[in-house]
């Protein structure tokens, strides 16, 4: 009996354990994905990777409240003259194929000419589609 | 030695088999897209509630009603600070109920089977110093499908410029 409750105490662990590297290696994977996309792919101008990286229905909003399309989003990142984008303190929250990445974020672009400088926190949302993340909506919420 | 004839002709009882298996094919694909079109409607019926209950909810301090509305790992940005559900229900149960009003205007959801999300804007009007101000905001809301229903993962808004 005791013998049969350890089995299964450690069955239970081993499953648990598990599961936490699971999540640790999603948790992982998503922040990755967090840079390419807002650190390399839009300041390259690499809508290829974005395209790979956003799902069709993806929306934006930004720090001003428009709001994009994925279609217009690209439009965006394609008509400024420089964009870079940092992030600090990003958190990732996993609810089964669905996960929330939150963090800080600093703005500094240039369109047409005319710089401009945006500070705040973003939320993303993220969808597993066939064992690929997807991002489905990202708002980046002004603090200035 | 004869060859097997590569000219085979469909017999006119396997024309009627096959064209009987094609239209049960079409009808299955037409009622899988029936179904699926019905399914993101009452998603999106549930969703657009779901709003309308939350607004509700909070104009009248219904930490009960909210509770149910919000997943416990929360993560709301409100007024560009994080705050998570513990913080939110805690700020809405100091309130005076319905000192703020918030009208929402129409919404857009976007449905990914057990995932939803909400954008929309909407108009808050705060008492500051015995004035009224109307402030206009864009959001974007994340619903989730788990065990007991459809609760809320992510909302941040920024205002309008």
């Amino acid at each position: 009996m005791r013998a049969r409750l350890l089995a299964v105490f450690c069955l239970a662990a081993l499953c648990c354990t598990a599961q936490v590297s699971q999540d640790l290696k999603e948790e992982q994977e998503l922040l990755a994905l967090e840079r390419v996309a807002k650190l390399q792919a839009c300041e390259s101008k690499d809508l290829a990777t974005l395209n790979n990286m956003l799902d069709e229905g993806f929306l934006y909003v930004d720090p001003s409240g428009k709001h994009y399309t994925k279609a217009e989003f690209f439009t965006l990142v394609k008509s400024v003259d420089s964009f870079q984008y940092a992030t600090d303190a990003m958190a990732v929250r996993l609810h089964g194929n669905t996960a929330i990445v939150t963090g800080l974020f600093q703005i500094k672009i240039v369109l047409h000419g005319q710089p401009s400088l945006e500070r705040g926190r973003f939320v993303d949302t993220w969808l597993l589609e066939n064992g690929t993340w997807k991002g489905v909506a990202s708002i980046d919420v002004s603090t200035q | 030695m004869s060859q097997p004839s590569s000219n085979h002709r469909p017999t006119r009882a396997s024309l009627a088999a096959r064209s009987r298996a094609l239209l049960l094919l079409m009808a299955c694909t037409f009622g899988a897209v029936v179904l699926g079109q019905q399914q993101s409607s009452n998603t999106e019926t549930a969703i657009r509630a779901l709003e309308r209950e939350w607004t509700y909810a909070q104009g009248h301090n219904d930490n009960r009603a909210l509770d149910l509305i919000f997943d416990n790992a929360l993560v709301y940005v409100e007024y560009g600070r994080l705050v998570s559900k513990g913080e939110y229900l805690a700020r809405i149960k100091r309130e005076i109920p319905s000192s703020d009003e918030i009208v929402m205007d129409p919404v857009t959801v976007r449905t990914f089977e057990d995932t939803a999300v909400v954008i929309g804007t909407y108009r808050e009007k705060k008492l500051q110093r015995g004035q009224h101000e109307t402030k206009r905001w864009r959001f974007i809301d994340t619903w989730i499908y788990k065990k007991n229903g459809w609760v809320l993962v992510a909302a941040a808004s920024t205002p309008l410029r």
